[in-house]
């Protein structure tokens, strides 16, 4: 009788158990239900990170990052128009994108297999050598840049773009960003890139196969634009247009 | 045999609390879960701001919230998608500086810092233009966000990781 009793309360036990743990595992399944997180970029722009981007020493730079100028060029200034100019470019940025091939954020084969046994120091080194450089170009130098003028539609369409951008579809002007008219954390100077460089980044963005921009502002904004409009951004940048701030007013 | 009884019952109950309601209409309870404060900077690596967490999402209650983030000259994601006539939560922070979610009359304001969480409530179907109301910066007249809110028969119950807007991607 006794050992009956014993069991019973045995089974309450277990029913008490499964009770409680049942349905709070089905609440907590639900609950935590998120879908599988995706990060941009590994950076985070705290103090720390920025002056660790900035601190570099540009001399040192100059000896480790020889590898780099056979395609950017010695003077910053790439003869291939698919290898981006970084002459004079915002340190952080190139520092942030080196990051990225780095942690695998940011897709390239070339650049992920250079900056693969590269550490820290030698990023912030890179980018600082590189971004001290001067932006004019070398008359001497036969890079692609500046390219060829675009048409006066084109430049029409791209200044407008750039100076204003259109509110009505949620387009920032580029300007904002890139400069020259202000920058924000992170956003390389545009003014003496490549076009063919930016067209393709541009549509890289807007396919998402290029997702390393912090808080999907680029994916955003390249994929509201027209292939024509990043088409002509992208022309109007690689003719030297970019060096000044745009204006609305059609040049001739 | 009456605790055997007893506890089935309580089972029962437990089971069916924690079965999801697939109405949209729960009591709009405002909820601040945990700290209602998060850093800026890292909205991208952690936390519920992840780019891939932003969006309309249904609660257990049935009950629809909205994440999102503005940023310098954007909101992210750019449209959003809720349902007409029935309160929504509206989770909104800001990446950098203050912004201002301005939709049907009715200010949510981005901080940096600070998660806003207010309800979003659009008695009519329709496209709801959201211009930022906070001086942000060079290009702060461009940035502008859009509220698609459409009648219950077009909006469908979601999984609980389903996530959806109306931004073009």
């Amino acid at each position: 009788m006794q050992r009956a009793k014993f069991d019973l309360s045995l089974l309450g036990w277990v029913i008490v158990v499964l009770a409680i743990v049942l349905p709070a595992t089905l609440w907590a399944a639900g609950y935590f239900a998120q879908p599988p997180v995706r990060i941009p970029s590994n950076v985070v722009w705290t103090p720390e990170t920025i002056a660790q981007a900035s601190n570099g020493n540009p001399v040192r730079g100059l000896i480790i990052g020889k590898r780099c100028t056979r395609c950017h060029g010695d003077e910053g200034f790439s003869d291939r128009p698919l290898t981006p100019n970084l002459a004079g470019m915002n340190v952080v940025a190139i520092w942030k994108q080196l990051q990225d091939f780095h942690s695998g954020k940011r897709v390239n084969s070339t650049m992920q297999g250079m900056v693969a046994d590269r550490t820290d120091a030698d990023i912030a080194d890179i980018a600082a050598y590189f971004s001290m450089q001067l932006t004019t170009p070398d008359p001497l130098i036969k890079g692609p840049y500046p390219g060829a003028r675009p048409t006066d539609a084109e430049i029409d369409t791209a200044s407008r773009l750039v100076t204003l951008g259109d509110g009505t579809r949620g387009l920032p002007p580029c300007q904002a960003c890139h400069g020259p008219a202000a920058f924000v954390q992170g956003a390389p100077s545009l003014a003496t890139q490549n076009g063919e460089y930016i067209q393709l980044q541009l549509a890289a963005f807007s396919e998402s196969t290029r997702t390393n921009d912090i808080n999907e502002r680029m994916r955003a904004i390249a994929s509201q634009m027209t292939p024509a409009e990043r088409d002509a951004v992208a022309k109007y940048y690689g003719a030297g247009f970019g060096v000044l701030p745009a204006t609305t007013v059609k040049t001739k | 045999m009456k605790l055997e009884f007893g506890l089935s019952i309580f089972v029962i109950l437990l089971v069916l609390l924690a079965t999801r309601f697939n109405e949209f209409d729960a009591p709009l309870v405002k909820i601040i879960r945990g700290k209602n404060w998060i850093d800026p900077r890292r909205l991208h690596v952690e936390g519920e701001f992840v780019e891939s967490n932003l969006g309309t999402a249904q609660e257990l209650d049935g009950s629809l919230v909205v994440r999102m983030i503005a940023t310098q000259y954007l909101f992210v994601p750019r449209c959003i998608l809720v349902l007409a006539g029935v309160p929504v939560h509206l989770r909104i922070t800001s990446a950098d500086v203050e912004h201002k979610f301005s939709v049907n009359g009715v200010d949510h304001e981005a901080t940096p810092g600070v998660v806003t969480d207010s309800i979003l409530n659009l008695p009519k179907p329709g496209n709801y233009e959201v211009p930022c109301k906070e001086f942000c910066g060079a290009g702060h007249y461009a940035m502008r966000g859009e509220v698609v809110a459409v009648p219950r028969d077009q909006f469908r119950s979601l999984r609980p990781e389903e996530r959806v807007t109306c931004a073009a991607r």
